[in-house]
């Protein structure tokens, strides 16, 4: 399976933070554009990044994963650099699972590794392994007085980024994206009556934050994402502000874009199964229908 | 616009004639609704068409003792739309329980709430 569904639940991928599930996956393009204090010029930078990632279950719940950016940093008053940021190898592994509490925590890790990037640009000429705890809850067991909160879900993650080099510090990574869920709400909670393209949105928003915690990293970054995305039969759109949460973080309001492509719809032979173990898609006797 | 963007990206990717999962667009009784007569069947239209023996509707009542249903079939003209008859509901809460395979062999499914008032 490729999207990522716990019970009922359908998780759809988000765009700043990792979703939990260790599944097929083509994220291409996310596009980010916002204002950086901190290049490396030193001066007020507009930065565009132009990313993409695959995963690829390999295992049942387990799965590599792939990512790079193109990175275009615009100084005020300065030169236009460009260059690719330091291509990510990563891994996420499913450790528990309950459908009926629509409850998923994964393991992973995250090898971003150095000197494949621009120097130009500001990337690493050394590693930084993230290993990160994924979780995700969906609150469609929640008592039945209460039926408008059970599109409600939660996916986050909690990593430690430890540079393999003390240029840079160690620090703290939360991600967490709060969910309302109008395909759920119209599917298994109350038909409404809304219409497309309502009816396949799911409102969010996003939080990104980075705590250094040695070597004089400075003070806490992060960013507030408020958003939606656009399920349809073989892709997703998704829309976001990217807000700072404070000065260190940027002077401007940013925003992110992105196309997640559902290749197990587009290529159901080859994607939505492990590599290994997965069996056919299609179960192994009809059910009990009369 | 959606037609158009699906078009463009199914090009990008070299894809003629795929399908996707099948999920629940919208069914009779509806999706948490209080219904003043009870249903005599139980209908959902999905977005995908549907392998028959592979695709299955369930009912339980509000303590989750199962209603056998009967005549699972596809209608004749859609074969995105899943049937089945329900014997006679008395007034109560009522879990409609859906497993389905959509032709391109992936599973999906879900459930949904309907009321039957007294």
């Amino acid at each position: 399976m490729a999207h990522g569904f716990e019970g009922d639940r359908f998780f759809p991928p988000t765009i700043a933070t990792d979703d939990p599930f260790a599944v097929d996956e083509l994220s291409v393009p996310t596009v980010q554009v916002f204002r950086n204090p901190s290049a490396p010029s030193g001066m007020t930078t507009r930065e565009t990044d132009l990313g993409g990632e695959f995963d690829k279950e390999i295992l049942p719940g387990w799965d590599l994963e792939f990512s790079d950016a193109f990175t275009v940093l615009q100084p005020k008053g300065g030169t236009t650099t460009d260059g690719w940021q330091n291509f990510s190898l990563g891994t996420k592994y499913e450790l528990l699972q309950s459908p009926g509490h629509e409850f998923i925590l994964s393991l992973g890790a995250d090898w971003d590794i150095g000197g494949t990037g621009g120097r130009s640009i500001g990337a690493a000429s050394f590693s930084t392994f993230t290993p990160t705890l994924f979780f995700g809850k969906g609150f469609g067991d929640l008592p039945d007085p209460v039926p408008m909160l059970k599109p409600l879900a939660i996916t986050g993650e909690v990593g430690e980024s430890l540079p393999t080099e003390a240029a840079d510090p160690n620090a703290l990574q939360c991600g967490i994206a709060v969910e309302y869920s109008l395909i759920y709400l119209e599917q298994h909670v109350k038909d409404t009556g809304m219409s497309d393209p309502f009816r396949n949105m799911v409102p969010l928003v996003e939080i990104v934050m980075n705590s250094p915690e040695n070597r004089g990293g400075g003070q806490t970054t992060g960013t507030v994402n408020p958003g939606v995305l656009w399920e349809s039969r073989y892709f997703q759109l998704g829309a976001e502000a990217v807000i700072p949460i404070n000065s260190h973080s940027g002077p401007n309001v940013g925003f992110l874009f992105n196309v997640n492509i559902f290749i197990d719809d587009i290529w159901p032979k080859i994607f939505g199964h492990p590599l290994i173990g997965g069996g056919e898609a299609l179960p192994s006797t009809p059910t009990s229908g009369k | 616009m959606k037609k158009l963007l699906t078009a463009i990206l199914c090009c990008v990717a070299g894809v003629s004639a795929a399908h996707a999962h099948a999920f629940l667009d919208h069914a009779d009784p509806r999706v948490g609704s209080t219904l003043k007569a009870p249903p005599t069947e139980i209908k959902i239209w999905f977005t995908e068409r549907l392998i028959l023996p592979f695709s299955d509707i369930k009912l339980a009542d509000a303590t989750g003792q199962p209603i056998t249903t009967t005549n699972k079939h596809l209608d004749p003209a859609n074969s995105e739309l899943l049937i089945v008859a329900v014997p006679p509901l008395k007034p109560g809460k009522y879990t409609v329980s859906w497993r389905v395979t959509a032709v391109d062999t992936h599973v999906t499914h879900g459930t949904f709430p309907f009321t039957v008032s007294p």
